[in-house]
């Protein structure tokens, strides 16, 4: 009987013990999760609270000095570059190790490790995108070209790498825990993986969409509606530039015969609407203290944690600081004591789509002019978590990987579009950001971005000796006027790219008369430039109110920058709504609700602050309203993109009357003025529910930005509701899941003033205070001082760390 | 008394030992230590549970206090289990089972060892 109890009892213990350490479905193992000593309670703890006055660190060659502010924001003091960042990869990882990881995991297609199943869609069209193939391309071509940067990318991966050694189940982050599993060691080739899934997040491309377009509208309404360059544009590089080079000639086909298919696909994933930044910088004549000033702002998904991570980097010859991507070297946007310099995406068609004609079912070979080309496989084992790996085979021909085919998104064997994407090419954008951050002056700055591909961005520049400048930056395909706008015949060898625009031909400008250098992501140029280049994506009001601002400027001070930053005039609306008012007429005026909602929009002052209803009227009305507009393009089976409401807006006020606004399934024939009014019946309805069940309207209650988690389930270590103003198409973009990832503005006077922030906290701990503490700042228009430290100033430090 | 000094010995080796060793290393512990005093049954497993549990419990609310973190809440939110405090309940309950059922099975396995008397008299 004895030996029957002890065996029962510990058989029920060690089933007790199991089944608590075991996850079930979606629920993690619970005893290691609750367990205080190891589970979720020890990530309560703040990094001021573990900090360490010493930690080993291998491979330095000197002891690294780690001060952080009352901010959590390190500044790292080395005695050399490879300590450096060898160094910025410990802390990076000490502070952010699930996001750096996680963001390449999305960008190598592994999230189905993580998560299960419910991915598998997700991963295939990552790895169809071939972004790990384009960061191994990078790597192979470090490898053989810049070794030197490769082993400086080796030595972050190295800190990392210690750090993730000595991880401790306790302090591993909470994610891990969660969704129970662990890090897995960093190499070169994720800190790659990372710059390709910026090119992911900022690129998008409209071809299948405009091929469909093509044939419902016909070429010359799809011109008409899709104008190369609208009329109001106040490009990038100001209109007064000569192009004072000789252009490399592209020859246009005489005959272009494109497929005609209808391409009842579904679109690649598109960046996410209100992606964009700001950027600009002022010349010392145009400030106060005669320094010039610059200020950037790049505008991005609202995630926590942040994407940013503050940093200084300083070495004996230089000190560089502020935002870092982690997971990546370097300053991404930041200054130093010469200069400063601030990113925005320069949006431009660098993604094709061609149809490759293959020879047979096998796939093996696919039609290029007179002849057969090879195509390679590249099969890919796509781990699921609780399930057997899926595999998928993805054909890659000499354009790129095809991407839509029968198995994938495809409903005929003969559907299968290859991608050719700049970010298929080896570059080296890391040695780029290297570069900048030692940059003494322009030359310096130029000869940095010479490598620097993708994803395209324009770069703005200021340095203390008074220079202002701005170039667009990436690898641009030297296209004929209207290539790459619509899905090409891969079979067809006229069709190709005819090589790339040189870097020094890119758009660019130092110096302009104006005084100003600025950008928000609009054309890059006017029509004199001498090369094609197409998006259907370019902002159209934030740069003529940000162009219309600082050309009005004048004794600007760091504060006006600030200001300009959180600027939340609604251009559009100033454009718009007088339209639309007039085009209402008298509609509806006897209603008193209706009444009430126009009086409101005709007093408001074309401001988007948190507190007003008139942006939320306007928001709802016209979104209504150009809706309707483009209610039947809409409704083609095949997608479709629609005019910009720039071009709406524009139709709307020139022509009211145009064919466009009829739609074919009503009676009669119908004008801007009926779309305007079912725009305004549908804002009586939205409204009388909203009252109804959420009471207050005012622009900020409305919108409700929020600020989510990586991890979109994870509600809980997200921030909703942040009371700011702003919103799409202002300055302060800031809408409800999108805004101002980081502002920074910077006076390059003798020494240098810099203020930033961002909508997060240095910390990855959604248990640490530091994880939100930034949050509150950014959403009233507030900065941090940025300025840079000493290794010997100790004034407000949180704590230092000594790594050796 | 056996079952007292049972439970303070079983706490102090929880917070020793688990600080540098996972849960089920802590459990053999536990189950050996109870092996060791002898109490009985009842007391064997109310001392393994309440050393374990009310440790658990201390530490959380331990660093509750000296933390102010919100992430008890943020956790009972995404588990769906409300706030923080059932968290420090559930962690309590959890760390009490798990040193219950330890204290138990050291005792009996004890009891397996025990020579029972064979000159006694049962009628």
């Amino acid at each position: 009987m004895k030996y029957f109890s002890f065996f029962l009892i510990l058989a029920i213990t060690t089933v007790l013990a199991i089944a608590v350490s075991m996850p079930f479905g979606q629920i993690p193992p619970l005893a290691p999760l609750l367990d205080p000593y190891h589970g979720f309670w020890q990530n309560t703890i703040s990094e001021d609270q573990l900090a360490a006055a010493e930690i080993d660190l291998d491979n330095l060659s000197a002891a690294v000095e780690v001060i952080y502010d009352q901010n959590l924001i390190p500044h790292i003091f080395a005695e050399n570059e490879e300590d450096l960042y060898r160094a910025q990869g410990y802390v990076t990882a000490q502070h952010r190790l699930w996001q750096m990881e996680f963001q390449t995991m999305a960008a190598a297609g592994r999230i189905s490790e993580i998560v299960g199943p419910v991915a598998i869609e997700l991963d295939r069209m990552t790895r169809r995108k071939g972004l790990a193939y384009g960061a191994e391309l990078g790597l192979k071509h470090l490898q053989e070209k810049d070794p030197e940067t490769l082993a400086l990318i080796e030595a972050y991966s190295d800190g990392v790498n210690q750090y993730i050694t000595e991880l401790k189940d306790a302090k591993l982050p909470v994610e891990y825990k969660i969704l129970n599993y662990r890090p897995e060691p960093w190499t070169a080739f994720k800190s790659l993986l990372l710059l390709k899934y910026m090119s992911d997040m900022l690129v998008g491309d409209r071809d299948l969409e405009f091929t469909n377009l093509r044939q419902i509208l016909g070429v010359a309404k799809l011109n008409k509606l899709f104008p190369d360059f609208p009329t109001a544009m106040d490009p990038i590089i100001e209109s007064e530039r000569i192009w004072d080079f000789v252009p490399i000639t592209v020859i246009k086909p005489d005959s272009i015969s494109y497929p005609d298919d209808s391409l009842i696909l579904k679109p690649l994933t598109q960046p996410e609407k209100g992606t964009g930044s700001n950027n600009w910088a002022v010349a010392g004549r145009k400030t106060k203290n005669g320094n010039p000033i610059l200020a950037n702002d790049p505008h991005l998904s609202l995630n926590l944690p942040s994407l940013w991570f503050a940093m200084q980097l300083s070495t004996p010859t230089n000190s560089v600081k502020g935002a870092t991507l982690p997971g990546a070297l370097g300053i991404i946007s930041g200054f130093n004591r010469d200069i400063a310099w601030g990113v925005t995406n320069a949006t431009r068609d660098t993604r094709d789509w061609y149809k490759i004609t293959f020879k047979d079912a096998s796939r093996t070979s696919y039609k290029y002019g007179a002849e057969w080309k090879q195509a390679d496989v590249r099969i890919e084992e796509i781990k699921v978590k609780g399930q057997p790996a899926f595999i998928d085979t993805v054909i890659y021909t000499h354009y790129g990987p095809v991407v839509y085919d029968q198995s994938f998104r495809g409903d005929r064997q003969d559907e299968n579009f290859a991608l050719k994407w700049t970010v298929h090419m080896g570059s080296n954008e890391q040695k780029t950001f290297l570069q900048m951050n030692k940059a003494k002056n322009h030359n310096d700055y130029n000869r940095a971005l010479d490598d620097y591909a993708a994803p395209a961005q324009n770069f703005v520049f200021a340095s203390k000796s008074g220079d202002i400048g701005m170039r667009v930056q990436g690898k641009f395909p030297l296209k004929w006027p209207g290539q790459g706008k619509f899905l090409m015949d891969g079979a067809d060898p006229r069709m190709e790219w005819q090589g790339f625009i040189p870097n020094d031909q890119n758009p660019n400008t130092l110096n302009p008369e104006r005084g100003f250098v600025s950008s928000a992501n609009q054309h890059p140029t006017d029509s004199t430039y001498p090369y094609y280049g197409f998006d259907n994506s370019y902002e159209h009001y934030r740069n003529r109110r940000l162009n219309g601002r600082l050309r009005e400027m004048e004794q600007i001070t760091v504060e006006d920058m600030m200001a300009l930053q959180f600027d939340d005039y609604n251009l559009q609306a100033s454009e718009a709504l007088p339209v639309l008012i007039q085009l209402l007429g008298t509609y509806k005026a006897e209603i008193p609700e209706a009444d009430k909602y126009l009086q409101e929009l005709k007093s408001w002052d074309l401001y988007a602050a948190p507190s007003q209803k008139g942006q939320t009227l306007y928001s709802i009305w016209s979104s209504e309203v150009f809706e309707s507009v483009w209610r039947e393009l809409q409704a083609n089976a095949a997608p479709v993109v629609r005019p910009t409401n720039f071009q709406t807006i524009e139709l709307m006020t020139n022509s009211p009357s145009d064919s466009t606004f009829d739609v074919v399934s009503i009676d009669g024939f119908e004008t801007a003025e009926y779309h305007v009014r079912v725009g305004f019946d549908s804002l009586l309805v939205a409204m009388t529910k909203w009252e109804a069940e959420e009471g207050d309207y005012s622009w900020a209650n409305y919108k409700k930005t929020s600020i989510q988690h990586l991890v979109p389930n994870f509600k809980s270590f997200s921030e909703s509701n942040v009371y700011t103003g702003g919103g799409s198409g202002m300055l302060n973009a800031t809408g409800s899941r999108h805004g101002a990832s980081w502002r920074m503005v910077v006076e390059l006077g003798p020494e240098v003033q810099a203020f930033g922030v961002y909508p997060g906290g240095q910390s990855g701990n959604p248990g640490s205070r530091f994880y939100n503490n930034l949050i509150p700042i950014w959403a009233k228009g507030e900065y941090l001082n940025f300025k840079l430290r000493g290794v010997q100033n100790q004034d407000d430090i949180l704590f230092q760390t000594t790594l050796k | 008394m056996r079952f007292i000094f049972l439970t303070l010995l079983t706490a102090i080796l929880v917070i020793f030992l688990n600080a540098v060793a996972p849960y089920w290393m802590v459990m053999i512990g536990i189950a050996f230590l109870t092996a060791l005093l002898s109490p009985n049954g009842i007391g064997g497993f109310m001392g393994g549970g309440l050393g374990m549990g009310l440790t658990w419990l201390g530490q959380c609310i331990y660093l509750e206090v000296i933390t102010g973190s919100s992430l008890p809440d943020y956790m009972g939110k995404l588990m769906g289990v409300g706030t923080g405090i059932t968290l420090v309940a559930a962690t309590g309950l959890m760390g009490f089972l798990l040193g219950a059922f330890s204290g138990w099975t050291g005792v009996l396995f004890r009891k397996m060892f025990l020579r029972e008397p064979e000159d006694l008299y049962r009628g």
